[in-house]
């Protein structure tokens, strides 16, 4: 016996509604818990020790003659030197007066990586009045070793092997902390 | 004419009396779009460190996340040291904010030739003490059982317009109350 077309009907159309209202309370909890404790300016460092001098460290370094690689920036050029003249000096004419040619210095760094991999200490000089973003952009660029910079091999002296380096002169030290005001 | 009146409000309040539920599901939609956006790019600092407004740092390529440290911020303004105004410039005709050289400091506020900032000196070396003194009371040892050394990092976070001069100030005086390591700040690079 076949039961009426309208009950038939409402049998099976009924509808489980679910009840949405909980899930959204979490949902606006969970946002706004996210937005209080989001950090939306996200800070990176470049870190930098402090020279020191010591007469016995001189001493040492007089006989051993290190690379000591020396960055002076000027309002003109830039010049890349070692006082104990390692490395033949290259000035850098600036894009702009006060306006360092970082590709340039980076290039030039590059190349003298690949004479001394094992240099990792790059001195500093910069000139006075060189505002705070140069100075992070050319602390930037003597740091890393970009992929498409020539290859730097450092030969690991416990396998033999030798491993590509990943870093240009990661140790920045300013060198003119006691400088006049030019 | 009013009998036909009365029938048409009678069909109208049996249609207000219909429940009405709210449309949720579509506002459920979107906010599960923002908590998905929100769960991917979401970054939690493990630093404290604050900033001022209107202090423009500058980008760096760096990936080094900064530690925790006593921080001095400077801006055309002035220097703020651990959320403490220290020093005050004084603003020439460039006027506040300006990108030129028109801050400079007050003659009293530097010794030593004008290389070292007093104000800052003092501030330094009490942060300096209160740090010592809370590695002193501290249950955390070195392998010898004694207190473990005070770091002497000082975080620079400094508007992109300052000038190196300023910084080697602050270097400086740094330097002269103890402290060894110098953490340059800023702001990383999207998409690194």
């Amino acid at each position: 016996m076949f039961s009426r077309p309208s009950h038939r009907r409402r049998s099976n159309t009924e509808t489980v509604q679910l009840n949405l209202v909980p899930m959204l309370d979490a949902m606006v909890t969970m946002i706004s818990f996210l937005l209080f404790t989001m950090s939306f300016l996200q800070l990176v460092s470049i870190d930098s020790p402090v020279p020191r001098a010591s007469t016995t460290e001189l001493e040492k370094q007089l006989a051993e003659k290190p690379v000591q690689l020396t960055l002076s920036l000027r309002k003109e050029e830039s010049e890349l030197w070692s006082p104990f003249e390692r490395v033949p000096t290259v000035t850098i004419k600036n894009a702009e007066p006060g306006k360092p040619d970082i590709r340039a210095i980076h290039d030039a760094l590059v190349k003298i990586k690949q004479q001394f991999p094992k240099e990792i200490r790059l001195i500093l000089v910069p000139y006075a009045t060189i505002p705070y973003d140069i100075l992070i952009a050319l602390m930037d660029n003597s740091r890393t070793l970009e992929t498409t910079d020539g290859a730097v091999f450092l030969k690991n002296e416990q396998t033999g092997v030798d491993e590509p380096v990943k870093v240009l002169f990661p140790e920045l030290i300013f060198g003119n902390l006691l400088g006049d005001n030019e | 004419m009013s009998f036909q009146r009365s029938i048409r409000n009678r069909t109208g309040r049996r249609r207000v009396r219909k429940e009405f539920e709210l449309q949720l599901t579509s506002m459920m939609d979107v906010l599960v779009i923002i908590l998905v956006f929100l769960l991917k790019t979401y970054s939690t600092a493990i630093n404290s460190f604050t900033t001022v407004a209107g202090i423009k740092l500058p980008v760096s390529y760096s990936k080094d996340v900064p530690p925790d440290s006593l921080q001095v911020i400077i801006t055309p303004e002035g220097l703020t040291f651990e959320n403490a105004r220290i020093v005050d410039f004084v603003i020439a005709a460039g006027g506040v904010g300006s990108t030129d050289s028109s801050y400079t400091f007050k003659t009293n506020d530097l010794d030593e030739n004008g290389h070292r900032i007093v104000p800052l000196f003092d501030a330094l070396i009490r942060a300096k003490e209160k740090s010592e003194l809370l590695k002193q009371r501290s249950v955390k040892r070195d392998a010898y059982g004694k207190p473990l050394p005070f770091e002497g990092v000082l975080a620079i976070q400094a508007d992109k317009s300052i000038q190196y001069d300023v910084i080697r100030k602050i270097m400086y005086t740094g330097a002269a109350s103890g402290y060894s390591v110098f953490r340059f700040l800023a702001k990383a690079r999207e998409g690194i």
